[in-house]
């Protein structure tokens, strides 16, 4: 498997083909086929089946909560994202450069202690935890902590995809729009955010994908109750140790499905143009 | 959180180190007779620091050679399907007999393993409940555990096969109960209540029992967890005492060990194994596993337990029909268990 070390030469398309192949059979072998290995086992039982499957109260309740907290949460993102990545931009603030450095952290933090975290802080024996307690409303072990995991683990992805287009972004047209007399928020609305949401749609779209998947975090917040705070990654845990396979690949196929719609959608928004590449 | 959080976390990051230590031991050392084992988490502690090293010893004053073990603890229903494809464990230890039908369903152990003296089962324990220090919501039978106000915690009986011992112990005193009133027809209908009302007081379910504990004690979530009370007092003895009530009817947990015989011919140790599985049940093992908080299925070392409360009333599996069936009637998809949560949450007018 070893592609010698040497430069590749043009006038030595053999190499070039070797290098080709052996990256497509990576792909192949690391990505494609389990895929559609698992693609295949699940709609296997025939398409009846895999209805049912995926049409069972259970089932559906994980699937539909999964959506509807995603959804959520790239909403909140979007707002914040963008604004986040503006004031880093835009703002000269002591500490920058440290705050810029810490977003990437949601990241390297294991879902799971990301879970612990959120427990300890909000939790029922917490002091945050008890003031809210206090005011009738439940975090976490009820569906707000879910959303309030995911938040966390797709902080960075609206903030670094729009961060840099907002740094290349030519400041002209804003600058023109002022002297027309027109505000700082109408500014904002007509000129910048035009070329900004095609990298915001990116970050949304690469959030929600990653939040459909999200297992580590919400499993130690959400309380897991079925039909109630189970989410779909739980959902199908469970019912992988509990036997019942064909409803785990049922639901898996629609999660698999979900993200590769929204991949595929992101790269023709790309393809659209209007995209910078991000870091 | 508490400060065993950290040592206890430490422990958990040292463990995948020391089991690729104990992986690269070569059990074909000189002088050196191997032993694989695969068991339930539950017992790591007892076979770890107490059963195998006691039997090292035995086995070195005995024959004078060394035993190299490889543990691997897992749930237990993972810990199954491991072995049934194709993990060579030479000894089973496992959470419930359930787990160990699939073994023998794969081959892997002879129909007749629980045909012996104890009837294939290892290790006995109680469902009990653990409670907060000074009992302030008093709780002392399951149907505290229904009282509004009282936030329980059990794992999800989905995830963890072992935390189906707790459910079936609820719904197995309130069955019996129901058939006390009347042995032909036992109304279901109270049964279904009181499970209903205490699925309605879970705070969280976790992945697994021991997850549920460190929530109880470290993070002081809920007022009551159901648990086996052999992991309420191995806690105890590690320093984390949960003061718990054994119900005055509750359910005898009965944890299988069998041999694997295919993996035994594959080593050729047949010998060791069987040395290995007599002295589990001798009055010295079965002391050790007492002294780490079960009930010992070996009446001689019953004196080691002498000063722990008896419950009134203490069914077995087998009274409610055995595994297969409590599987079918609770947690199937048109289970009891699996529609009491399905009610739960229409109730809340989702």
């Amino acid at each position: 498997m070893a592609i010698g070390a040497r430069t590749l030469q043009r006038h030595r398309p053999s190499q070039g083909l070797t290098l080709r192949a052996t990256s497509l059979f990576y792909l192949g072998v690391m990505v494609v086929l389990p895929m559609l290995a698992m693609t295949i086992q699940a709609v296997q039982p025939g398409p009846r089946a895999f209805w049912e499957a995926i049409s069972e109260p259970y089932a559906w309740h994980a699937l539909k909560l999964t959506f509807v907290t995603a959804l959520i949460m790239v909403a909140v993102n979007v707002v914040t994202g963008t604004a986040t990545a503006w004031v880093l931009v835009r703002y000269q603030f002591p500490g920058r450069s440290l705050v810029n450095a810490l977003i990437d952290l949601p990241f390297a933090v294991p879902t799971v202690v990301t879970g612990v975290m959120l427990v300890a802080f909000y939790g029922p024996s917490s002091v945050v935890g008890a003031v809210i307690g206090k005011a009738g409303w439940k975090i976490i072990y009820d569906q707000p902590g879910i959303i309030l995991a995911l938040l966390f683990v797709t902080y960075p992805f609206v903030i670094r995809s729009v961060q840099p287009v907002l740094i290349e972004l030519d400041r002209a047209e804003e600058e023109a729009a002022a002297t027309l007399g027109a505000r700082p928020w109408t500014t904002f609305v007509r000129v910048t955010l035009p070329t900004l949401w095609p990298s915001i749609l990116t970050g949304a779209g690469l959030s929600f994908s990653r939040a459909l998947g999200e297992f580590g975090s919400v499993v130690m917040v959400a309380g897991n109750q079925p039909l109630l705070t189970k989410t779909a990654p739980i959902y199908v845990f469970g019912e992988i140790e509990s036997g019942n396979r064909s409803g785990a690949l049922a639901v898996s196929a629609v999660l698999l499905a979900s993200s590769l719609l929204i991949l595929v959608g992101l790269n023709a928004l790309q393809r659209r143009g209007g995209v910078h590449d991000g870091n | 959180m508490s400060r065993a959080w950290p040592f206890r976390f430490s422990l958990f990051l040292s463990l995948p180190v020391s089991l690729a230590i104990t992986g690269c031991q070569s059990s074909t050392a000189p002088n050196t007779d191997g032993l694989k084992i695969g068991a339930y988490s539950v017992v790591r502690e007892v076979l770890h620091d107490g059963v195998l090293p006691a039997f090292k010893a035995k086995w070195k004053a005995k024959t004078g050679r060394d035993v190299a073990f490889e543990e691997s603890y897992n749930a237990s229903g993972a810990q199954a399907r491991s072995i049934s494809s194709g993990f060579d464990a030479d000894v089973a230890v496992l959470s419930h007999s359930g787990d160990m039908e699939l073994l023998v369903k794969a081959g892997k152990v002879k129909p007749d393993w629980n045909a012996g003296e104890y009837k294939g089962i290892l290790t006995n324990s109680l469902v009990v409940i653990g409670h907060r220090e000074g009992n302030p919501k008093s709780i002392h039978d399951w149907s505290d555990l229904a009282k509004s106000g009282v936030g329980v915690l059990y794992p999800d009986p989905k995830t963890s096969g072992g935390a189906r011992w707790n459910i079936n112990a609820i719904y197995g005193a309130a069955l019996l109960e129901a058939r006390d009133k009347n042995k032909e027809a036992p109304n279901l209908a109270p049964v279904r209540e009181i499970m209903a009302a205490i699925q309605a007081n879970v705070v969280n379910m976790d992945q697994s029992g021991r997850q549920s504990m460190a929530n109880f004690s470290e993070r002081k979530t809920g007022d009551a967890v159901v648990t086996y009370e052999n992991e309420l007092l191995l806690r105890a003895k590690e320093g984390d005492a949960i003061p718990y009530v054994v119900p005055p009817a509750t359910l005898l947990i009965e944890s299988p060990v069998a041999v694997v015989d295919e993996s035994t011919a594959k080593h050729g140790n047949k010998e060791l194994v069987a040395a290995f599985i007599e002295f589990l049940y001798s009055t010295e093992g079965q002391t050790i596993f007492a002294e780490y908080g079960f009930r010992p299925v070996n009446k001689e070392a019953a004196a080691a337990i002498s000063a722990r409360p008896a419950p009134a009333r203490l069914f077995t599996t087998a009274d409610l029909g055995g595994w297969a069936k409590l599987e079918e009637e609770l947690y199937s998809t048109k289970g009891l268990w699996t529609t009491i949560a399905a009610e739960r949450a229409q109730n809340r007018g989702k």
